[in-house]
């Protein structure tokens, strides 16, 4: 009976560490979103200044939610979000035109790293 | 490579921790859906020690979900007899009076080379001999003897005698065992007693086993 109750705990706690790793990453992956809309913006009405304030910010940002990410998320897909992140800084500081294609592809990968932790039917076939 | 060693050694006591929770059940004994948690528990394993680019907890959740079903399920197959049919199926009689059920055989798939070896297994070499023949759950086979052929057993010849336990370690290589002796109901007196009387320390004992009425036998370590 010990082992029963054992496991129906342990299988709680894992749903509840599986719903809430749902919920943080796409809390988390929205701020980052409206952080590279915002960089975006920035770079759009020619505001070098917000720009690399909010790209900075985006970075540090990711920087301080990878740590965790990894934990549930596969490395890889991390890593690309990095160098994305990196490059949207490098470009706003350059006032290059190439921001958005970062831009975009960074926006591609956090939706990609949100959408690997949600069990939709599709992804668990 | 101290990444791998870290996670070698969590995912060791992981596994140590689940099989712990699964009970103490031989690997020969073990029901299919065991059976099929032990080969996937190995295989979920080995995968966050070999890709340190996957994260170790997605090699934790699915071992500690797998196990955690499986004893939940044990708990209902407890309860339930029809669940437990479904999930494990019956007893299967193949050898019924002396006569081979071959139809039963056939829908188990076993052959007639399966139930010799099965009888070589136990000792038997007749098939003659066999009056009634059962595969488990877990596919072991066991026999029952005709009559004639069942050994002799102390109440057929009515010889007397009385049963108890079997003799338990109490030292083993210079190491007291207080834990037997409390189950025997000796003292630690009577542990003392035996050592002066062999002229023997606990530590250079390198065994004694005894029965609840204090008969033992020592041996001491050699050199």
């Amino acid at each position: 009976m010990k082992r029963i109750i054992m496991s129906i705990v342990i299988l709680a706690i894992i749903t509840g560490l599986s719903i809430w790793s749902v919920i943080a990453v796409n809390g988390k992956t929205d701020s980052l979103l409206d952080k590279i809309h915002e960089t975006e913006k920035a770079f759009e009405d020619e505001d070098t200044e917000k720009c690399v304030q909010t790209a900075q910010e985006l970075q540090n940002e990711w920087e301080e939610f990878m740590n965790r990410a990894v934990l549930v998320n596969d490395l890889g897909h991390a890593l690309d979000i990095t160098s994305s992140v990196a490059e949207i800084l490098s470009f706003a500081q350059a006032e290059n035109e190439e921001l958005y294609a970062s831009c975009d592809r960074a926006e591609v990968q956090v939706e990609m790293f949100r959408n690997m932790q949600k069990p939709t039917l599709w992804k668990i076939l | 490579m101290s990444i791998v060693f870290i996670r070698a050694i969590v995912l060791y006591i992981v596994l140590a921790f689940s099989l712990r929770l699964m009970g103490k059940r031989q690997l020969g004994e073990l029901q299919p859906s065991e059976l099929v948690v032990t080969i996937l528990i190995s295989n979920i394993a080995a995968i966050p020690v070999e890709d340190i680019s996957v994260p170790m907890i997605m090699g934790i959740i699915p071992i500690l979900t797998l196990v955690c079903i499986d004893v939940i399920m044990s708990g209902i197959m407890l309860k339930s007899s029809k669940v437990r049919k479904l999930m494990i199926g019956s007893p299967r009689i193949i050898i019924s009076e002396g006569e081979i059920l071959q139809q039963e055989m056939k829908r188990l798939r076993y052959t007639v080379d399966d139930l010799t070896e099965a009888m070589r297994e136990q000792q038997i070499f007749d098939i003659t001999q066999i009056h009634f023949a059962i595969v488990e759950t877990t596919g072991k086979i066991n026999f029952l003897l005709k009559k004639d052929y069942q050994p002799a057993e102390k109440q057929d010849v009515q010889a007397g005698g009385s049963t108890s336990n079997p003799p338990s370690v109490i030292i083993r290589d210079g190491v007291a065992d207080k834990e037997q002796m409390r189950l025997l109901g000796l003292g630690e007196g009577w542990l003392t007693k035996i050592l002066r009387e062999n002229d023997v320390t606990e530590k250079k004992v390198f065994l004694l086993t005894a029965e609840s009425g204090g008969k033992y036998t020592i041996i001491k370590k050699a050199g």
